[in-house]
């Protein structure tokens, strides 16, 4: 994770005694103490339905009744069936069309209401920000109406423009994009106030700095709010492509996947072997792929930001 | 000294979680055999159910049923969990092509001594019915619900159209649905279409499967993939024909969507079950029902099935009182109740139909009995083989060439046969 | 206001521009919002008419009677409330007791123990969905508050994001305590805690929300109509043949969203500007 804020203090120097010592384990015992209650709500209800998971992925459970070790082939067949290629390659193009709408509007909102010219600035921020208190489901659920052919507003206007939409979600080139723009529609917001946190953090004195030395906006902007800027940018980066990965709720409630698979996604194959195909082993399997895919793409992200591990701690 | 106050907090709030766990429902050791059932029925046909629930109650001392009413989407979603950990329902509804999925994983109890047993009331459950719930050769429930898929129309449409009688046959069918569309400002959009026939998601799923067979096709036959066929090759190009070219049909909607077109009044015929004489009566529309026009080879309709079950959970006293809900429910009163309160045919062949001549719907829909099918009976991964349907059908009626579409259905059903 | 202000200054074009551009762009951002309210109050037959209006003309408050009458209404709010209080109170303390061990207190195991934290993010809840359950089943807690709300009462979100903002507190405090003898526990109650309510706020606000909009863990966790909240019981809403009234739906919808946005409003200024504190950035 690329989270770490600028300002990040080290942990506190050990106060007498290194971690061998009699105070270092004095220390442990105290440190336990404390995680003790997270750490056995986390262990029960995250860790050993993971390792659960883990153990199932070698089995052709159904979740009841009799379960044989199979091996591999749960593996084996999330690396060479087509349907679960064709949702690995769907939900790399929802990341396509999510990650960057979504950050880059974020940003730009965010670069506006920032400047102390726009009146009203309180207002359009929590205007901004309503969607991502309302439920993703709720919110699909609207968005299918205004989208729908024959009863929706959206179309109708765009039909006054010249626009003829059809119907979106049952177009195959355009499912995808309308459930990413639902999902853009409520995380923007989010996104947005926390890059307002990262540009208020900027101190107004390097830009007066910068003017009297004759940078105009753009060099300003260049210079100076893009690399102070940068670890808030990781961060929103990497919040939006886990989430990307995880594109469930709208997509179950505007196309349950389709038209013909084609808003198949990988948690949606997740489900469906899981929930609807009742091939417990097979949608544990896939997670597990899913989970790995997910780590090694943050640890690319941490090389492409040139952060070290170390930051972490 | 530092881990006192935090243990009292651990311990506190632990404390209030297992105060909160007490509430969980205990069985009592003795007194009767407490049983949970689920099903989706929300409307009116809840409540019938709900009376011969409570009849079967107050019939006796042992056994006591009580109902969970969900959608049946929501119950799909929620019985995997909860068979998992054996806290799931004793008796369970669902639809029919839900059904093989869990009967092949041995969710569910075997009925083949229940069915043998003549005080059970089973023997003469109607044969496609029964069907439904067979997987490998072995019964796992009893149907609850088994209703062809018909055409419902709108009789005042049909009147100004000057179309005395439904049609009957494929030719008739769409010569009828060309005079009933209308574009009164010709630009190319009718604002009432003949009938609305969905490409996919369709209601039941059954509406390509009744086209299908009446044109002497099939999807899978004893277990294997029968759908790549000329057959079904010539089906397709005729209704796209039908829909896409002389535009009796709106294209791209789903069985929901066709139920609003039709109440609407956008469409004078569509594809139902007996639920929509509610909806027509709902939008004022006075409505005629017709069986589903019969197609060069033959004349089929698939059946919009339901199943219900006795879960297997280890309990041996709870399956055998489940299965005397399951005799109870079956037996001659409860059977012409059931009908007549669902609107959906009687279950049992030896039910006279005089019975239930007082539920017009239900008196008409008995006559289809005969060439009503069920739909994938069997089949244990209906989702892949109902999916490789949906993208046949949509995208052949978008235009797509007909014969690659059948190759890679084919190849989709095969692959979910395995 | 700010807007206020800004009147009192020289408004350039550049800001008019803006200022329009941001006017069309929240009334988008705001349509399905509108659209959810303005439809719950439309009678069916508008619902259904082309071509198709955004406000009603005939206003009606049919749908939100079918909700009140359908739903055991009273029931499913109680419920949501118990439901996504008890997440948020749980998840405070335990998620600030284990974030301030993480970042305060220096012992062996530590970095391990965040990375296998934040790892857990990764893993979609579908994925672990049935052993959950399963353990829930054994506890004998299904269909009761302990089932919905233990295994959400720590999570890992929270704790990294505590984490974040309890390493960003200067130190000087916590070591004059130390050297006066006061106990870890002390220096996380009198001094941590009341320094991070921001944060703290930050994450009740998310906690609540999240598990208030929550569908599919209450219809899972609970299979009795009057253990579901306000979100979960939308599910009920069907008509005939599996048909949902879009009335009656966005009816429901707007009260199930309705608590949550006039809660939102009464704390937004604190909330938004406490997010720039917590080290979310």
């Amino acid at each position: 994770m690329t989270a770490t804020p600028a300002r990040a203090y080290r942990p506190p120097a050990p106060l007498g005694g290194r971690r061998g010592s009699a105070a270092g384990r004095r220390r442990s015992l105290t440190a336990l103490a404390f995680l003790a209650p997270a750490l056995v709500i986390l262990g029960a209800f995250v860790a050993w339905p993971m390792i659960s998971a883990f153990r199932l992925s070698f089995t052709d459970a159904s979740g009841f009744g009799a379960e044989e070790f199979v091996g591999l082939d749960n593996y084996v067949r999330v690396f060479t069936d087509p349907d679960i290629r064709d949702a690995v390659l769907n939900t790399l193009w929802y990341t396509v069309l999510f990650t960057p709408t979504a950050v880059i509007s974020a940003l730009l909102l965010a670069l506006v209401l920032n400047s102390p010219n726009l009146p009203f600035r309180g207002f359009f921020r929590t205007a901004l920000f309503l969607p991502f208190i309302v439920s993703l489901a709720v919110g699909a659920f609207a968005w299918s109406y205004l989208l729908d052919p024959r009863l929706g507003l959206l179309n109708y206007w765009l039909q006054g423009l010249g626009v003829q939409l059809g119907d979106v979600l049952e177009d195959p080139s355009l499912a995808m994009p309308a459930v990413a723009l639902v999902a853009v529609w409520k995380n923007f917001g989010f996104y947005m106030v926390i890059f307002l946190a990262g540009l208020q953090d900027i101190p107004a004195s390097l830009y007066e700095a910068a003017k009297v030395d004759g940078a105009g906006p753009l060099r300003r902007f260049a210079n100076i709010t893009v690399p102070l800027l940068s670890n808030t940018f990781a961060f929103v980066l990497t919040f939006a492509l886990i989430a990307s990965f995880q594109a469930f709720d709208q997509i179950y409630v505007m196309t349950g996947g389709g038209p013909y698979g084609h808003t198949q996604t990988i948690v949606m194959e997740i489900y469906e072997s899981g929930f609807r195909k009742l091939e417990l082993g097979f949608a544990s399997a896939l997670s597990y792929v899913l989970l790995i895919g997910t780590l090694l793409l943050s640890l690319v992200q941490f090389v492409f930001f040139g952060r070290r591990e170390e930051d972490l701690t | 000294m530092t881990r006192t106050p935090l243990a009292a907090v651990a311990a506190l709030a632990v404390a209030g979680l297992a105060l909160a766990g007490c509430s969980a429902g205990d069985t009592p050791s003795d007194g009767p055999v407490e049983l949970t059932f689920w099903h989706g029925y929300t409307e009116a046909d809840g409540d019938v159910l709900q009376g011969i629930v409570d009849d079967f109650n107050a019939s006796q001392d042992d056994v006591v049923v009580t109902t969970e009413i969900n959608t049946w989407d929501v119950i799909d979603d929620t019985l995997l969990p909860a068979l998992s950990s054996k806290t799931g329902p004793d008796l369970v509804a669902m639809p029919a092509e839900r059904f093989p999925a869990y009967a092949s994983k041995k969710a569910f109890v075997d009925l083949t001594d229940f069915y043998a047993d003549p005080a059970n009331n089973a023997e003469d459950v109607v044969e496609g019915a029964k069907e439904m719930t067979v997987v490998d050769g072995t019964s796992y429930g009893i149907p609850i619900g088994f209703v062809p898929l018909a055409i419902y129309f709108d009789k005042a449409a049909f009147e100004a159209a000057g179309i005395a009688e439904a049609p009957t046959d494929w030719a008739g069918w769409v010569e009828a649905a060309k005079k009933l569309t209308v574009d009164e400002n010709g630009d190319g959009t009718p604002e009432r279409y003949g009938v609305v026939i969905p490409d996919h998601a369709t209601v039941g799923n059954g509406v390509w499967p009744s086209l299908l067979w009446g044109g002497g096709g099939d999807i899978v036959s004893d277990g294997s993939a029968v759908i790549d066929s000329p057959e079904n090759a010539d089906t397709l190009a005729f209704w796209h024909q039908a829909i896409a070219v002389d535009k009796i049909s709106p294209t791209g909607v789903d069985g929901i969507e066709a139920d609003s077109v039709f109440s609407s009044g956008k469409a004078a015929m569509t594809f139902g079950g007996p639920w929509m004489t509610f909806i027509a009566a709902d939008a004022g529309i006075d409505y005629g029902i017709a069986p589903i026009p019969a197609g060069p080879e033959a004349q089929a309709a698939s059946a919009i099935g339901l199943t219900l079950s006795v879960t297997d959970q280890g309990d041996q006293a709870k399956i055998d009182a489940a299965e005397k809900f399951l005799a109870y429910f079956l037996d001659d009163d409860n059977s012409v109740a059931w009908s007549l309160g669902s609107g959906w045919p009687p279950l049992r062949s030896s039910i006279p139909a005089d019975a239930v001549a007082e539920n017009p719907t239900v008196a008409t829909l008995s006559q289809y009995t005969s060439f009503t099918r069920p739909l994938l009976a069997g089949v244990v991964n209906s989702t892949d083989v109902l999916a490789a349907l949906d993208e046949l059908t949509q995208r052949a009626m978008a235009g797509d060439d007909i014969a690659s579409l059948l190759q890679d259905a084919q190849a989709k059903v095969e692959s979910a046969l395995e | 206001m700010s807007g206020t202000l800004a009147a009192r200054r020289r408004i350039r074009p550049g800001s008019i521009a803006a200022l329009l551009g941001m006017l069309v762009v929240t009334a988008l951002v705001l349509l399905p919002i509108a659209i959810i309210v303005l439809t719950a109050f439309k009678p069916n037959a508008e619902v259904n008419a082309y071509p198709p209006t955004l406000a009603p003309t005939n206003w009606t408050l049919d749908n939100l009677g079918r909700i009140v009458t359908e739903l055991p209404f009273g029931r499913l709010a109680i419920n949501s409330v118990i439901f996504a209080g008890g997440v948020t109170l749980f998840a405070l303390v335990f998620d600030s007791l284990a974030a301030y061990a993480l970042a305060r207190i220096d012992f062996r195991g530590r970095k391990v123990l965040l990375i296998a934290i934040i790892a857990s993010l990764m893993i979609p809840f579908q994925a672990t969905l049935i052993p959950v359950y399963q353990l829930v089943a054994e506890l004998g807690w299904i269909n009761t508050f302990a089932g919905l709300i233990a295994p959400r009462a720590a999570d890992a979100f929270g704790i990294f994001l505590l984490r974040q903002f309890f390493l960003a507190l200067p130190l000087d405090l916590d070591n004059a305590a130390r050297i006066d003898g006061a106990s870890e526990f002390r220096i996380f109650r009198s001094i941590v805690l009341p320094n991070a309510v921001p944060a703290l706020m930050t994450l009740g606000v998310f906690t609540f929300v999240n598990n208030w909009n929550d569908l599919l863990w209450p219809l899972v966790f609970t299979n009795q109509a009057e253990m579901g909240t306000i979100t979960s019981g939308l599910t009920l809403l069907t008509g005939p043949g599996g048909i949902i009234p879009y009335g009656v739906m966005m009816a429901g919808s707007l009260i199930a969203v309705l608590p949550l946005v006039v809660g939102f409003l009464f704390v937004q200024r604190r909330f938004i500007d406490n997010i720039a504190t917590t080290g979310l950035k």
